[in-house]
Order: C-alpha cells, then sequence, then structure tokens
C-alpha cells in the first residue's frame, strides 16, 4: 500500500462518501490541500450547510459561488502550494431552480413548474433531490476545465448511495414511469391526462393518489409532472453523462469511517452497496481512529501498555528528594497515567480490528489510510496540512 | 436504598465540579475511555429547572412510560438505537407491554437484541419487548387498504414498481402514511379492552426526520381543503401535539458538532412546534481522567522524565494531557447544551466493552429510570438541586 499522493496525480474526480460524523469534510479539505500542494489545481465541494468545509479551511464563510482559498498561512510556515485551491458550497436551494431554469425547453414550462406549489414543496423538503443536485452541479464543475482534481464531500445522509441512484431514479421516473399516465401527450396518439383518469389502471392510481394526498395536492402534483415531463430529455441525457462520470477510470471513491462500531456497521453497508453498484473503493480513509502513544512515530498504532512499576520510576525521577505524601500522590498518578495508557491502547486495538474487519469487504488493492485522534477542530489551513503525513503514509493495513 | 450495578458502583448524589448537583453511576477502576468506545455505562442524571422551582411531574420515569408514543431523535451514529432498546426492556420489566417502532430500512435493533428479521408486524424480540420496522412501502399498501374500497385494485396499483417511485417522489405521501401507521398502533387494543402497546417507542431515522413528521400538517394545509384528508391530518395533529400522549426525546454526543445541531433543533422545535419535549440524553460522556492533586504535579513529573530521559513516561503525560482536554470539551459542549436547552438531561458515561450485550443494554435502562426516578423525588424534597448557571 502506498499513500495517497500517486492516486492524487493521475485521478480527476474524487468523491468522499461515509457516514455522517466522521469528519468526511475535514478528510476532504485535507485531501484536497494535499493535491494543491503536489501542483494540482483543485476544487473541494461540499453540500453540507453546516459550514464544516468553511470551517477547515479556515474561512468565514462559502457561498454557491466558487472562490480561491488563499494560502499565505502556509507560505508563512514555509510550506509551499505548487497549484491552487478552490472551493464551494453548494446552496439546494438556489441549485434547484437554476437547474430548472437550465433544463426547460422554454420559458413557459419554466415558469410553470417554478410557480407550482408542489414544486416549491418539494424543493425545500426533498431530501432525495440533494444528492442529484449534487450530482449535477458536479458535472458542470467538471466540464468546466478549469480544475485539474475536483473533490466532493456528499451528503451528510445516511444513504450515500443515493449518489448514485438518483440521476437515473429520476431520469427513470421521467422517461418511462407512470407520468405517462398523467401527462397529455405522453403515450401514443395523445391519450392525454384527462382521457386517462376516466379508465383503466390511471385512473386507479389517480384515485389512490387522491386518497393518499387529497384532491387538492393530487391536482397540483399532477400539474407538476405535466411540466416536469416537457423536461424528461434534458433530465435523461444529464442522467447518463452523470453516471459515466461516477464510473470513469479517472474517479475514485473515497469511504471515509471512523473506526467506531457505530460509524462501521454504516461504513459496511455502504461499501457493500457500492460495489453492488459497479462501482469501486480505491481509498478507505479512518478518520480519528487511533491515539497517539509514542511522540516518536506518531503513524505508529500503539496497541499494548507495558508494564508499570512505580517504585522504581519515582526513585529513578526523584532520588528521595520526595515527602512521603508527595510520593503518595506521585504513585497515584504514575498509576493512573498507566490506567489512561492501557485504556488508551485498548482502544487502539479495538480500533485495528474495526479497520481490519471493514478492510476485508474492500478490495485488495484498495489504499488504507488511517489518521490518529488530533488535538481539537481543524480551523485552517495548517492544522489540514498536519493531516498530510497521515495520507501520503505508506503502510499495511492489518492484516487477520 | 441506592441501586447497585453488577459492578459493585452505586447509583448515588455526587456534587459535580461544575456547579450541578448530579446523579451518577460511575463505573469503577476505569477513569477514561478514548475515542467512542461502545458508548453508554453509566447514567448521570443533570436537572436544569432552577431549585425551588415546581415541578413539571412529567420527568419521572413512570409518567413518561405513560406517555403513548416516546419519540426519540437525534443524528446517526449517536447511539439513538441502543437507548431506546435499553429503556424498552426497562419498561418491559416494569411489567409494560412496549412496542419499539424503526422508522426506515434499518434493522439497527436485530443486532441489538440478536435476532434474524424484524419486519413489519410487531414480533417478540425478548425481554418483553416487541419491534417491528415501520417500512414505507408496507405502510403504504396498508394505508391503500384501509381506503380503497376495492382490495384487488388496492393491491394491483401497490404492487407496481413505477407507481410506488411515484408515491416516492409526491409530497408529503411517506409522512402521511407513516404517521397513519403510528396512530393505529397507538390505538391498538388488546383482546381484553386496555391498550395493545404500552408504550409505543419510536426511533426515528435523523434529526431531519421529527421535523418531517411535524411539519406535515403546515405543509399540507394550504395544499388540503376540508374532507377526510383533512380530518386525517388533523388527527395526526393533535396525537403529536397532545403532551399527555405524545414526547420527543433527544439523543446527542458531547462533541462540537452533534452539540450544536441539538440546540439548533431544540430551538426550531421551540419555535415553530407545540410537540413536548422530554429529556437529553447525552451519550458516550467521557469521565474525568485525573484528579486535581494529580493533574498538578504532572508538570513536575514532565520535566523529570525529559531529564532523566524516560520517553515513554513523556509520552504518558502527553496522553493524559490529551485525556483532560477531551474531557474538558466533553464538559463545555454539555454546559452549552444546559444553558441553551431547557430541558433535564441525562449523562450516559463512556464505558469501554468489546461487547453491548443484551445485559448491558437492560441495565443502562433501568439505571437510566432510576436516575429518573431518584431526580423526582430529590427535586420534590427540594434538596440539593443547584441553581441554574
Amino acid at each position: 500500500m502506498t499513500g495517497i499522493d500517486e492516486l492524487l496525480m493521475r485521478q480527476r474526480l474524487l468523491v468522499a462518501i461515509g457516514p455522517g460524523g466522521v469528519g468526511k469534510t475535514t478528510v476532504s479539505a485535507a485531501i484536497a490541500l494535499r493535491a494543491a500542494e503536489l501542483g494540482r489545481r483543485t476544487l473541494v465541494l461540499t453540500i453540507d450547510p453546516a459550514k464544516r468545509l468553511a470551517d477547515a479551511l479556515g474561512l468565514t464563510e462559502l457561498e454557491d459561488r466558487i472562490r480561491m482559498v488563499p494560502t499565505d498561512e502556509l507560505s508563512k510556515r514555509g510550506v509551499e502550494v505548487k497549484g491552487e485551491l478552490y472551493a464551494a458550497m453548494f446552496d439546494n436551494a438556489a441549485s434547484m431552480d437554476s437547474l430548472m431554469k437550465r433544463v426547460a425547453p422554454d420559458v413557459e414550462t419554466r415558469d410553470k413548474v417554478l410557480r407550482n406549489r408542489v414544486y416549491r414543496a418539494m424543493a425545500g423538503t426533498l431530501a432525495r433531490s440533494h444528492a442529484y443536485l449534487a450530482m449535477e452541479r458536479l458535472h458542470e464543475v467538471m466540464h468546466s476545465g478549469r480544475y485539474d482534481l475536483v473533490i466532493l464531500d456528499t451528503p451528510p445522509a445516511r444513504n450515500a448511495l443515493d449518489i448514485l441512484d438518483a440521476p437515473s431514479r429520476l431520469a427513470t421516473f421521467l422517461e418511462e414511469g407512470v407520468v405517462k399516465w398523467f401527462v397529455p401527450n405522453a403515450g401514443n396518439r395523445g391519450r392525454g391526462l384527462r382521457a386517462r383518469l376516466m379508465q383503466g389502471s390511471g385512473a386507479a392510481a389517480t384515485k389512490l393518489f387522491e386518497v393518499v394526498v387529497g384532491k387538492e395536492l393530487a391536482g397540483e402534483t399532477i400539474a407538476f409532472f405535466e411540466a416536469f415531463y416537457g423536461m424528461r430529455e434534458g433530465f435523461h441525457m444529464r442522467a447518463s453523462a452523470i453516471q459515466g462520470m461516477l464510473r470513469a477510470r479517472d474517479t475514485s471513491f473515497v469511504l471515509v469511517s471512523s473506526a467506531d462500531a457505530t460509524h462501521l456497521a454504516d461504513a459496511e453497508a455502504l461499501a457493500a452497496g457500492i460495489k453492488a453498484r459497479g462501482v469501486r473503493i480505491d481509498v478507505a480513509v479512518f478518520n480519528r481512529a487511533y491515539e497517539r502513544l509514542t511522540h516518536a512515530d506518531p503513524l505508529a498504532i500503539v496497541s499494548s501498555a507495558g508494564v508499570l512499576d512505580s517504585a522504581t520510576t519515582i526513585r529513578l525521577l526523584f532520588g528521595d528528594e520526595l515527602h512521603r505524601s508527595e510520593r503518595d500522590t506521585m504513585s497515584t498518578l504514575l498509576s493512573s497515567l498507566h490506567m489512561v495508557r492501557t485504556e488508551a491502547a485498548a482502544s487502539n486495538q479495538r480500533a485495528l480490528e474495526s479497520i481490519r474487519k471493514l478492510s476485508q469487504l474492500l478490495p485488495s488493492d484498495a489504499l488504507g489510510l488511517i489518521i490518529a485522534r488530533l488535538d481539537g477542530d481543524i480551523r485552517d489551513l495548517p492544522g489540514l496540512h498536519a493531516l498530510g503525513p497521515y495520507l501520503a503514509a505508506t503502510r499495511s493495513l492489518p492484516t487477520a | 436504598m441506592a441501586p447497585r450495578r453488577p459492578d459493585g458502583s452505586c447509583v448515588g448524589r455526587e456534587a459535580s465540579a461544575y456547579g450541578k448537583c448530579t446523579l451518577a453511576v460511575r463505573p469503577t477502576a476505569r477513569p477514561v475511555v478514548f475515542g467512542r468506545g461502545l458508548g453508554y455505562a453509566a447514567p448521570e442524571f443533570v436537572r436544569s429547572k432552577p431549585s425551588g422551582a415546581s415541578l413539571p411531574v412529567n420527568l419521572s420515569a413512570t409518567s413518561l412510560l405513560d406517555r403513548r408514543l416516546l419519540m426519540f431523535t437525534g443524528k446517526g451514529g449517536v447511539g439513538k438505537t441502543t437507548l431506546v432498546a435499553a429503556l424498552a426492556c426497562e419498561a418491559a420489566r416494569r411489567g409494560r407491554r412496549p412496542l419499539i417502532v424503526e422508522l426506515g430500512h434499518r434493522a439497527s435493533m436485530e443486532a441489538v437484541f440478536e435476532v434474524d428479521r424484524i419486519g413489519y408486524e410487531p414480533r417478540d424480540v425478548g425481554r418483553g419487548v416487541h419491534a417491528m420496522n415501520l417500512d414505507f412501502e408496507s405502510a403504504l399498501a396498508e394505508y391503500f387498504e384501509e381506503h380503497i374500497p376495492v382490495k384487488r385494485v388496492a393491491r394491483t396499483v401497490i404492487r407496481n414498481k413505477t407507481l410506488q417511485k411515484f408515491f416516492h417522489a409526491a409530497p408529503s405521501v411517506s409522512e402521511v402514511a407513516t404517521l397513519n401507521k403510528l396512530s393505529a398502533l397507538e390505538a391498538e387494543r388488546s383482546p381484553t379492552g386496555g391498550v395493545r402497546w404500552d408504550p409505543i417507542f419510536v426511533d426515528l431515522d435523523a434529526t431531519g426526520h421529527a421535523i418531517m413528521l411535524l411539519n406535515l400538517p403546515s405543509v399540507m394545509e394550504g395544499l388540503i381543503g376540508d374532507g377526510p384528508m383533512r380530518r386525517l391530518v388533523d388527527g395526526f395533529s393533535s396525537l403529536l401535539t397532545d403532551p399527555r400522549r405524545t414526547i420527543l426525546n433527544l439523543v446527542t454526543l458531547p462533541l462540537e458538532l452533534p452539540a450544536q445541531e441539538t440546540v439548533e433543533l431544540y430551538q426550531r422545535l421551540r419555535k415553530h412546534h407545540d410537540v413536548e419535549l422530554g429529556v437529553l440524553f447525552v451519550n458516550q460522556v467521557p469521565s474525568r481522567p485525573l484528579g486535581p492533586a494529580q493533574a498538578g504535579m504532572l508538570d513536575r513529573l514532565e520535566y523529570r522524565a525529559q531529564k532523566v530521559g524516560i520517553s515513554t513516561l513523556v509520552d504518558d503525560v502527553a496522553i493524559a494531557r490529551r485525556a483532560m482536554r477531551y474531557h474538558v470539551n466533553a464538559r463545555s459542549q454539555i454546559n452549552r447544551m444546559q444553558r441553551d436547552i431547557d430541558m433535564p438531561m441525562v449523562e450516559l458515561h463512556n464505558v469501554a466493552s468489546r461487547v453491548l450485550d443484551l445485559d448491558t443494554v437492560a441495565h443502562i435502562g433501568e439505571a437510566t429510570f432510576d436516575l429518573l426516578d431518584s431526580g423526582q423525588q430529590r427535586e420534590s424534597t427540594n434538596v440539593g438541586v443547584a441553581p441554574r448557571r
């Protein structure tokens, strides 16, 4: 196994996926910075509205518009950034509207959709649309030619598989779906909505729908799909392009997890789901996975604590100079320290076991990166830079 | 008599270093746990009401269990599932007939109760607990069959894959079907005439889920007229906002991001929704690694260790300092939540354990409910509750 550098030089798109709360955004930012240091024009994108990316990059805010991240803080410390670093946080409500504008074949269709109350309700609340919109924007950015490498921090959804499913789901839905039953001129010979409502399965479907959401909402929803249907070709083309982009050779999926039991269950499910969709995970990052127990080699995952002989240690350190009460406190302190170390070593041991377990689900040549628990939250580029050695480390994943 | 844990540690009163009187069950001889461990050991109860304030009777375990729907929300990975399982086990031990309802296709309860499959039909998962998985498709199918006179037509359309996608994409359908099932479970009666489920624990999928369910009436407001649909949604609304029937509990971790999200969720709930709020559970709280006297000698020890050249000891000091920082950070997140969230708080201490078995889970539930009960007693005698802030 080697560090991530070779991949950063070769690939055009990295998609970071993983359970919520593992530091996916921070890891994405650290990878992006590393790529920029190596000379790549790198863009890191998030759609997490929690401002994590801005925080990690030391910026007060990020918006929908892509901006360059100043790297002076690093140059001051003698770290050379040969490439460029850009960042943006996609705003989904704005994205949805602008997407409609791009896809709509004409102004009339566009306005019909944008004014529709069901669209307004869906644009704000439909969680699934986030995944689709992210893919949509990503596709646009990838084709701008302005960046050598794009790193996408995916939504903090439990089901990150949505990013793979969403594009085709929407396209299929529009293409061949039940929408036809509701939409005039969608099927053959203009057997449109009103006609179909009066007969057969279309009528049953509409009736069912009315039962579930009520007549008014059903009517409005049907109107929405009528308008939406006019955009199906646009959606379909985009969906295939996006699917192609996600499965391209120069795209890599990066699974980010912690080594905690709660996250690993989710990570395992993700890994299996990704595999089932014919996509490879090239990198697994285990973030905040272990406690650094040795100053000499912070990368070492020490998983044993050693033994404690406090009497000898105290004599070695202080000779006879301690009072009896001081000696007692010092002795208690030493055993507390030993207990803390023992606990930390045991925790590292558990982490190694968890990592081993998850690694078995990944391709055997996948890259395994293990990051130690660092002090405090990362709030600037120097903080992100400190993750570099962990990303670049060549180390073997523990094997059984 | 304070309840005893299997390891001999004891539920008892303890003046905490943070200006509040707390009730704690602490693990013995485990000063610190690194990382997240598996969560859960010793619950600690913190009241955040001013001393002498009249006590809302809604906090005792009994009173909590008298609600029909106990909902739990919090972001993924905070340990909701284990907590819900723990409380349900204890409810059963106290003679109730609890049902756990998991939303979505998660099946996390299967692992906790070590059973093979939990489906849409409530099943006995042991320890007197029943569990079910309320998945959207089944709930929708059931809803259709209730409301469509011709069952055959209903079933045909329900089985249609494309139609399923359609209902998935349509607004509010998922919430309507889910709430319809929850209402039905709430109303279900046993052959003897009493309620069948007592109470119903609802393990909500993610933070957004609670809001989506609570938002349903207002989302529907402009979209539905009068009629059966209106009556149905009004019915859900009154169930969710009836403080005697429904209570929403929050679960979080003492870390910056989860704490921030919890404060935001709380503010949103307070501002926009009438739902009754129950207990804030803070999970995986680290214990204090070193006492003050020991911490006071750290510098001296480090200096000597460097001078004599015992590098492992220098490392140990660094590790301990880090453990202390984790602890301080966790405390500051807890303090911040106590300041910004006006809900009673239960701290669940971090524990290092390889396996969180069902016995341990059940014990956590017992200790948690005992704490709520004892907090209740203390409050009513007005003893030892420190003023807020």
